[in-house]
């Protein structure tokens, strides 16, 4: 700090001489002062610090003696514990070789004992042997090769081994002479028919660590059993020609037995073999069973075909899909041909189904007991996996269930197009046969299908049903409807004419066929309309079938059996096409060219109206009462015809029709005040009547007109605005400011100047 | 319900062992899962992809290959959208195969099916069948030729999104003139009857 100022000043002090001006010179001298006291401050606070830095080091001096005493004692504790360190080393150690010399002398005591059990055993086969003992015998035999051989060999000191090695070669044969004993013996047991003995012996197999060749042995006996029963029962089935209930499905019934019989094996021998044998080892026996079940199955499959024409059929089939697909009626199979056939199939798939899903759970129950290692375990799965997939039966079954498949679409094609043909109205349905007979085909064939169980079966049948019902079916409906509805003449005639018709049998022949077409088109578009229903219903009732067939299937085959269902829910939307076209034909031909005539007997009777007129029209209607009469017989014609949700359609159609025709001839006619009154009356009952024939709103395709009356009712032009705008109040207005006043010119008393004058 | 603006049906046919399977997985999944077993029926798979900023859902039909199969796969043309023939570029066999299968689809598919022939597994170095050929066969009948490699990832990407793009111009296209849908759609299948023969 210091020498900072004297560098700071020392240019000031150098040119102390070089200063001439006085001020500047007092300048320096002041600089100079105040340089000075600030020195003094600094000196005169060191020297306030002496006395204390003073005292500091007093007690520094006193502290020194007792350091060194702390610097001995420190360098004591330090070498106290290097000692104690040491001390713990050595007892540790000791310890340790303690340790050692304990495990060694327990070591050494199993050793012997080993040695005991070797003596043991020894002693213990041969009298076994000798008293056909063989568990026991095998019991040593299995001790025996659990103990370590080398280490007994190492332990035993030279003059001992003599005995030793006896022991073991006798242990040796023992086990050979076991193994081949229990060989001979299990194939006497099963020549001989003896089940307790031959279950006795295969027990003895794991002891002598035959595993493999146990459980193939035994295998192999359980697959010549079933062998026998299912030649047994499939001559028994061949045979027999008594029970007809069931000879229709004779051969399911053949093969369910087969794999119950299977199945029952298994889940007797099961527990068997996992005490025995431990767990994981099920699979060796199996996959022998399995062997043994594909040559049944395919022994019954193939008399099954033999005997139910199967392959004959299914050529047939061929030969007919191609027919239907061209459209050509020869060589067409009759479907009731094969449907006891379809029937039969789907219940031998249905247990087959049963069965492998049985196998598996057995087999992957048996997998999951044994290997806790991901990798064995993946590599178990894989082998289970292939053992189901990979079996003959399943390929037989995927056979079947394909033919099935390509037969059952036939069969429901075939059936929709032989409801079609004989479609039948009955007198006084609205509908015709074929859309209940349709719909239950498609039905049955869709559940019979979901009996099998086959996730694929289903969901291609879902898509055949979808497909027949979308467009065969569709196109049969739409068909009908693109003739149209014929025209130019009225159906209350037309049904009067034939009421007498069938009274005196005869119609002329044009009338007939008008009317039958007129019958047909009417007919069709109430099918369309059921078929949107039906196809709902359809579909939920196979929801549910679906459903039952979830709870044993994975994830994905369920994804895939709702999405093949969903696209059997956007069915109903083609059929609702098909009704709109039917209506808009109908439209064309019949409502339009009805209403029109209707509507110009408004236009003939004038609204510009005296007193008398008007009283006189409120006596003798001029012309609604004649329109609604005509009306209603129009819509009860119709009616009777029509189904529920059509005869609603077709009111609100008829009912759209005149409020726009009504409206156009409002426009061309000539009011008077009480002409609007007389109007105003007139739409009140016409509105009053169609409310009356249908449940749909109508007042809503009236608003127009009816807030044309009102207008047409007015007292005079300016009352307009007390319903205008601001005080329209609930009303909304559904005309134009332009077309308020073009109605409002329609009143010959306004003048065209109030009107123009108005503000809207 | 799930957000997309279309859902597409794509099938996916061709001889067993040709690689459909291999293909969806490596689309849908990313894998290549080798040592793979014959798929049994038909499997199903759905992605969603994005079509210049539209969701599009594909979903995958993966079919066997395998003759006994043949009559449960068809159940699916039907109903597709697109399909997807496949063969083996290195199994003469397979190519040969593809005149069966088109028969296949004149019989079953509908009219506007989009069709895509695709020559699988061109990493092998043992090639059997040139790009020339398949080229030509696809043009020969109206389809759109890829080669791919399932394995190496080669134009999987590229195939599946090269559908998903037809079918939504195609879906664009028909809804900016709905008029010309009027007509009725008479798909693959001829109608089964007419009135001619019915009773009153």
């Amino acid at each position: 700090m210091a020498t900072i100022r004297v560098d700071a000043t020392s240019p000031g002090n150098k040119n102390v001489e070089n200063l001439t001006d006085i001020d500047e010179i007092q300048k320096a001298y002041d600089e100079l002062c105040r340089e000075e006291n600030v020195i003094a401050e600094e000196l005169s606070s060191v020297f306030e610090h002496q006395a204390m830095l003073e005292n500091k080091m007093v007690g520094l001096h006193k502290t020194l003696p007792n350091l060194q005493i702390l610097q001995n004692d420190s360098k004591q504790l330090s070498s106290m514990i290097s000692f104690t360190s040491t001390l713990a080393e050595n007892v540790s150690s000791k310890v340790r070789k303690l340790d050692l010399a304990k495990s060694q002398v327990s070591q050494c005591i199993t050793r012997v004992e080993d040695i005991l059990d070797l003596k043991f055993c020894t002693d213990g086969v041969q009298t076994a042997l000798q008293n056909e003992d063989y568990e026991k015998a095998a019991g040593h035999v299995h001790r025996f090769r659990n103990l370590d051989e080398s280490v007994i060999r190492m332990s035993a000191d030279s003059s001992e081994g003599g005995t030793l090695e006896t022991s073991f070669r006798m242990l040796y044969e023992s086990e050979e002479k076991l193994k081949t004993i229990v060989n001979s013996k299990f194939s006497a047991a099963v020549h001989s028919g003896d089940v307790a003995s031959v279950e006795r012996f295969f027990k003895i197999f794991p002891l002598l660590g035959m595993h493999e060749e146990g459980l193939t042995k035994f295998g192999k006996y359980l697959s010549s059993q079933l062998s026998e029963t299912a030649d047994r029962n499939l001559k028994i089935a061949l045979d027999s020609s008594g029970d007809v209930k069931r000879s229709s499905v004779l051969y399911a019934d053949t093969i369910i037995m087969l794999l119950e019989g299977i199945a029952r094996t298994v889940e007797v021998h099961q527990p068997l073999v996992e005490t025995y044998y431990g767990p994981g080892k099920l699979i060796v026996l199996l996959k022998i069973l399995q062997k043994e079940c594909d040559r049944q199955v395919r022994k019954v499959v193939e008399k099954f075909k033999q005997s139910r024409e199967y392959d004959k059929k299914v050529r047939l089939v061929q030969t007919s899909l191609i027919a239907q697909k061209q459209n050509s009626q020869e060589n067409r199979l009759d479907p009731m041909e094969v449907d006891l056939l379809l029937s039969e199939i789907v219940l031998i798939n249905n247990r087959s189904e049963l069965y492998l899903r049985f196998m598996k759970r057995k087999a992957m129950g048996d997998l999951e007991t044994s290997e806790q290692e991901s990798k064995l375990m993946e590599e178990g799965k894989v082998e289970v996996e292939k053992l189901i997939n990979e079996s003959d039966l399943s390929r037989l079954m995927q056979e079947l269930i394909g033919n099935y498949i390509m037969m059952e679409e036939y069969f429901m094609k075939e059936m929709v197009v032989k409801a079609v043909n004989m479609d039948v109205t009955d007198e006084g349905a609205k509908t015709s046969s074929m859309v209940d007979d349709a719909f239950f085909i498609v039905k049955k064939s869709v559940r019979r299908t979901i009996s099998s169980s086959s996730v694929d079966g289903v969901c291609a049948m879902l898509n055949h049903a979808g497909s027949t019902l979308e467009q065969d079916f569709r196109e049969v409906l739409y068909t009908r409807l693109r003739g149209g509805y014929p025209s130019g003449f009225d159906l209350q005639q037309a049904y009067n004419i034939m009421q007498s018709s069938f009274q005196q049998g005869k119609l002329t022949s044009s009338d007939q066929e008008k009317e039958k077409a007129r019958t047909l088109f009417l007919t069709a578009l109430n099918n369309s309309e059921v078929s949107c229903d039906y196809c709902k219903a359809l579909k939920t009732s196979l929801d549910e079938e679906v459903n039952k067939l979830y709870s044993y299937c994975n994830e994905h085959s369920k994804a895939k059996l709702e999405t093949c269902l969903n696209d059997l829910g956007s069915v109903p939307a083609r059929f609702k096409d098909v009704v709109d076209f039917g209506f808009s034909q109908l439209t064309s031909s019949a409502v339009k060219p009805r209403i029109k005539p209707l509507v110009d007997t408004f236009l003939a009777t004038g609204h510009n109206l005296t007193e008398e007129e008007f009283s006189n029209f409120e006596a003798n209607d001029p012309w609604l009462q004649n329109f609604i009469a005509n009306l209603d017989n129009m819509l009860k014609s119709f009616k009777e015809s029509l189904t529920n949700g059509n005869n609603e359609r077709f009111v609100n159609l008829i009912t759209g029709e005149i409020s726009v025709q009504l409206e156009k001839a409002v426009i061309k006619t000539a009011f008077n005040r009480l002409g609007g009154l007389q109007f105003d009356k007139e739409l009140r009952s016409l509105v009053g009547y169609l409310t009356s024939v249908t449940t749909w709103t109508i007042r809503d395709k009236f608003a127009r007109l009816t807030q044309m009356a009102t207008i047409l009712n007015l007292e005079k032009v300016s009352e307009i605005l007390d319903y205008w705008g601001q005080n329209s109040g609930p009303l909304t207005w559904r005309l134009t400011p332009t077309e308020v006043r073009q109605i409002l010119s329609l009143r010959v008393d306004f003048r065209s100047e109030d009107i123009k004058r108005l503000k809207l | 319900m799930e957000d997309y603006k279309y859902l597409f049906k794509v099938v996916l046919i061709g001889n067993a062992g040709v690689g459909k399977t291999c293909l969806v997985r490596r689309f849908t999944e990313g894998l290549f899962p080798p040592g793979q077993g014959a798929t049994i029926g038909v499997d199903f798979m759905i992605k969603t992809v994005d079509v210049d900023g539209e969701k599009v859902k594909l979903q995958i039909w993966d079919t066997a290959g395998q003759e006994r199969f043949r009559s449960i796969t068809q159940a699916y043309y039907r109903s597709a959208n697109a399909l997807i023939l496949v063969y083996d570029v290195c199994c003469q066999n397979s190519f040969d195969s593809l005149p069966q299968w088109l028969n296949e689809i004149e019989l079953y598919a509908g009219s506007k099916v989009l069709t895509f022939l695709v020559g699988n597994k061109v990493d092998k170095m043992s090639k059997e069948i040139p790009t020339q050929i398949g080229q030509q066969f696809a043009q020969r009948y109206d389809m759109t030729f890829i080669e791919t490699s399932a394995k190496e990832c080669e134009n999987v990407e590229k195939l599946f999104m090269d559908i998903a793009r037809g079918l939504t111009k195609r879906a664009r296209d028909l809804n900016l003139q709905p008029e010309e849908n009027n007509e009725f759609p008479s798909g693959g299948s001829t109608p089964i009857s007419t009135f001619s023969c019915c009773k009153i």
